[in-house]
């Protein structure tokens, strides 16, 4: 990101396009992810390191949006 | 074991600090020292704000009763933010654009500046955030309560908190009259506050899960199979919580307060997209731990709403215990402070003074100081707002679990969200849509949520919650329509948005919008593709800058109105003065008026001064005549310069002829000059031979002699022919137009060439009507034409045979002469050569002839009103002359 040489003007145009997709589907994969019978798959009696699995399946989506919007954020913000 | 009053001066001391902090921030941003008061993080901490008393205790309540699902609560806010992109950026322009105020501004501004809908949202906001402020008002009795056993009146309690928040918000929140403007203090006295929850929730989660379990896997060991019942995780309940909360962070009147009008830069809203998700799965992520501390620690009966503070207390960590309790006091009263200047904008701005505006129509113009009204109001509205809380608080008497009234207010408020996203995103929206929707959305949500939640206190009595309307069974409150087998929230989110969204549809579908509707909807809708500086359309022009300026004034304060008309006046240009009222500039009162007084009241007051700015259809027509004009101006522009392309073309066309005319006369000269040359020249020699030669017998002299007659007479016949040429091109020939008898102009020319004839042995046809034509021409000089005409058949059709035929008609009001000659013929390319001075036509040319004859002919022909062409012919040439005959 942080190349000295000037990126192609169409390439970077079609990069920001993909990121905008990107911002768009980050939500809908959130709430795919946390408000839809999938959730049922991952929580179940089951326990990982001695924590349910539910607990670990919900906040461990919640950290990767977390994630994933902050990597975005930065991106959408680039001029 | 801390005493009441310990805890009382603990509270009043981190009071006094948020006051010195407000003061502070006040102090440091009227300096203008900015610097970090206005940083993206302050921004993220005072959206927490969204985490109220309700989350802090009552989401350890939730999870003890109902496991996961309090993180619904979380996960809606999380999935807005991380779409920010989509929703909140649009939602922040717009706030930006118009100026919006809040919540009620914004759908008010939206559908064409109504002040119906404003109101309508007005009251939904208060009825959907007086029991949430009870709601915290109880909560801070409550954590009283739990330190203090002596007791100590909680009502006094309540009232005095409530007393505390109202001064605190009103020296903090009313400093200005611009409710757009950020209050530096509040938010960051907020944003301390934010950091003093999330730290004394992680504090009391970490010692329950490592202090006094182990380790989370030991915490888990200890819950119950209940709380992790992984069944009825994934319910409607859940999809409907989480679908709640998205709304309420969306619509909630103090919500849309720290995110869109305290904001001071659009970009903070990136850092808060995934900063603030991730603030609320910090303030997450030890519920379900001290929820099950709780459970396992306390005995069976205890309140759970009160775990965070229980838990340390049973386990002797008093210190912990007392920041748990800054931490839910910091919930309790951010919200409180923020919800009430929310709610104070809205009802000052949408019902209080409108009220004021329509009880005295002509005020905006002659009385005193708007400006201390409108301050007056909104501090009376915080008053009455707490005390609304208050009384609440005392009637219902804290009973209802905590969750269930944040739940219940939520689902009031989230009746706003289908007018708000059809405003946004759908230009087709109408007012009569929104207004029909959101009332029998609210309608219905008051009906089977909210009233009902009284049970039976209040409008509705418990014979109507359980038999239903007049007894009919399908209108049971918690049954609608039989809908029966329903989580109750659940059944009145489905119902309410149901009809609420369906109405809103149909009815923007069958609707149409009102031009101002039109305008604004485009305004929002396409808010990134237009420049926020031109907004609306105001058209009339009667408004005076005085009246505009008395107003402002009155509004915004002497000063800063003073600083907008000079910035104003010179953006026009002037350099003192008031600024011309034009319609950017009445927009641009109008939108810094609605930043104090919100959009409808702002039209109302400028429309009043500028004579009815509502856009009429006239108007609108008259707008749209103005573009018909431009349309059609526009084509007489593009006609025109077709015309102007026209003209240049000719222009060039006659500039290239002028350039090869120019030339032709250079060749003209040069042609004289040597023409008149050869003569001179042959004069001069010989007259020379005839002076220095003695010995020069007369016989000799005498040829000499005659060549130098012979050479003068041809110069000054070459001289006479270029002056009759120039004479008959500026038309100063003089003809003595007379009746002619053609037969006899020919004779005459055959006769005076006849030497000629017969040297070159050419025979002579004449083809003559045996009427006698008679044309109106000069005789010597139709005859001059004719010898010429004769003359160049003669000389250049020579073959073995030359022949030259005559031939004259006429036909209609013209006689027609044609000359032929059987020679090779003039070639096409020619034609228009043959009529130039001197062109002497290839090799063929006799030596002897100046090359003038056609040049004159053709010009005395014009003369005559004639004309001389050459016609094209397979053989030899033909010339044809054409005359006007004489009238009879």
């Amino acid at each position: 990101m942080n190349t000295p040489q000037k990126p192609d003007l169409a390439k970077s145009a079609y990069r920001r396009k993909k990121i905008k997709d990107a911002a768009l589907v980050l939500p809908l994969l959130g709430a795919f992810l946390l408000a839809s019978p999938i959730i049922t798959v991952f929580a179940t009696d089951g326990y990982i390191f001695g924590l349910p699995l539910p607990f670990v399946y919900i906040f461990g989506v919640w950290m990767f949006l977390v994630i994933a919007a902050r990597r975005l954020a930065r991106l959408l913000s680039e001029p | 074991m801390l005493t009441f009053n310990t805890l009382l001066a603990i509270s009043l001391g981190y009071v006094v600090m948020l006051f010195g902090i407000a003061f502070w921030a006040e102090h440091r941003a009227n300096a203008g020292r900015l610097g970090w008061l206005r940083s993206p993080i302050v921004y993220t901490l005072s959206i927490s704000v969204y985490c109220t008393a309700w989350t802090f205790y009552g989401a350890v309540g939730s999870a003890a009763r109902n496991g996961l699902e309090f993180v619904t609560i979380y996960l809606g806010p999380t999935l807005v933010f991380i779409g920010w992109w989509w929703l909140l950026r649009k939602l922040l322009r717009i706030g930006r654009a118009q100026r919006i105020t809040s919540i009620a501004d914004l759908i008010s501004s939206r559908y064409g500046k109504s002040t119906t809908l404003a109101v309508l949202v007005t009251l939904l906001a208060v009825i959907g955030s007086t029991p949430y402020i009870a709601l915290q008002l109880q909560s801070i009795t409550l954590s009283f309560s739990v330190f203090a056993e002596d007791g100590g009146n909680a009502n006094y309690t309540a009232f005095w908190v409530a007393v505390g928040l109202a001064v605190f918000t009103i020296v903090f929140g009313t400093r200005n009259v611009d409710a757009n403007e950020r209050h530096h203090g509040v938010v960051t006295a907020i944003a301390i506050e934010a950091i003093v929850k999330l730290l004394a929730l992680l504090s009391v989660g970490i010692f329950v899960v490592w202090g006094f379990a182990g380790g989370l896997p030991e915490i888990f060991a200890m819950a119950s199979d209940n709380m992790l019942n992984t069944e009825t995780i994934f319910t409607s309940r859940w999809i409907t919580l989480t679908f709640l909360s998205a709304a309420a962070i969306i619509t909630l009147p103090r919500m849309f307060q720290v995110m869109v009008v305290e904001n001071a830069d659009e970009k903070h809203l990136a850092t808060a997209s995934w900063a603030f998700p991730g603030y609320l799965l910090l303030m997450s992520l030890f519920v379900l731990p001290i929820a099950i501390a709780g459970n396992a620690l306390l005995p069976a009966g205890s309140n759970p709403d009160l775990y965070v503070l229980t838990v340390p207390l049973n386990q002797g960590k008093d210190t912990l215990a007392l920041f748990a309790f800054l931490g839910g006091f910091s919930s309790a009263t951010s919200m409180v402070i923020i919800a009430a200047i929310a709610l104070s904008t809205m009802v000052s701005n949408h019902i209080i003074t409108p009220l004021w505006l329509s009880f005295s129509p002509s005020r905006t113009a002659t009385s005193g100081d708007i400006r201390s009204v409108l301050l007056l109001s909104r501090r009376l509205s915080i008053a009455g707002i707490l005390l609304l809380g208050y009384f609440y608080f005392r009637i219902t008497g804290g009973s209802a679990a905590l969750a269930s009234i944040g739940l219940i207010a939520f689902a009031g408020t989230s009746q706003v969200m289908p007018s708000l996203l059809g405003g946004l995103f759908w230009r087709g929206a109408t007012r009569s849509g929104a207004l029909i929707g959101l009332s029998a959305g609210s309608f219905v949500w008051a009906y089977t949520l909210f009233l009902p939640s009284f049970e039976g206190a209040f409008l509705l009595s418990n014979s109507v919650i359980e038999n239903g309307l007049f007894g009919i069974s399908a209108l049971r409150p918690y049954a609608l329509f039989g809908l029966s087998d329903y989580d109750p929230l659940v059944h009145s989110m489905f119902w309410s948005m149901t009809i609420n969204v369906f109405l809103f549809v149909t009815v923007s579908l069958l609707s149409t919008p009102r031009p101002l509707e039109r305008i604004q909807s485009s305004q929002f809708v396409d808010v990134f593709r237009l420049n926020t500086e031109i907004g609306g359309y105001l058209v009339s022009r009667t408004a005076t800058s005085e009246d505009l300026f008395t107003l402002a004034q009155r509004i915004l304060g002497t000063n800063p109105a003073h600083r907008l008309f000079s910035d104003m006046a010179l953006e026009q240009g002037k350099t003192s003065g008031l600024p011309d009222p034009t319609d950017d500039f009445v927009q641009k009162i109008e939108r810094e008026l609605a930043g104090s007084v919100g959009a409808a009241s702002a039209h109302a007051m400028v429309s009043q001064i500028a004579g009815g700015g509502t856009v009429s259809v006239d108007e609108l027509m008259k707008i749209a005549d103005e573009t018909a004009q431009i349309v059609e101006y526009s084509q007489q522009l593009e006609n025109q310069s077709r015309r102007l392309e026209e003209s240049t073309h000719q222009l060039r066309h006659a500039n290239t002829r002028l350039t090869e005319l120019g030339a032709q006369k250079d060749a003209f000269l040069s042609q004289v000059s040597h023409e008149l040359r050869t003569p001179m020249t042959s004069i001069r020699s010989f007259s020379e031979i005839l002076r220095e030669t003695d010995q020069i017998d007369s016989e000799q002299a005498q040829r000499f002699l005659g060549i130098i007659q012979e050479e003068s007479q041809r110069l000054t016949r070459l001289l006479d022919e270029i002056l009759d040429l120039s004479h008959l091109e500026s038309g100063r020939g003089n003809l003595k137009i007379e009746d002619v008898n053609l037969g006899e102009v020919v004779e005459r020319s055959i006769n005076s060439t006849r030497g000629l004839i017969a040297e070159a042995g050419v025979t002579i046809t004449l083809n003559l009507p045996e009427k006698p034509v008679i044309v109106s021409a000069s005789f010597d000089r139709l005859s001059q034409v004719f010898i010429n005409l004769i003359t160049n058949a003669i000389k250049y059709g020579h073959t073995e045979n030359p022949q030259i035929t005559i031939t004259a008609r006429a036909i209609g009001k013209l006689a027609l002469i044609g000359i032929r000659d059987n020679g090779k013929g003039i070639p096409a390319k020619d034609f228009d050569k043959v009529f130039e001075k001197f062109a002497r036509l290839s090799e063929s040319a006799l030596a002897g002839s100046a090359g003038l004859g056609l040049p004159i002919s053709r010009e005395i022909m014009r003369n005559l009103d004639g004309s001389l062409t050459l016609e094209p012919s397979k053989h030899g040439a033909v010339f044809r002359v054409s005359l006007p005959l004489a009238k009879t």
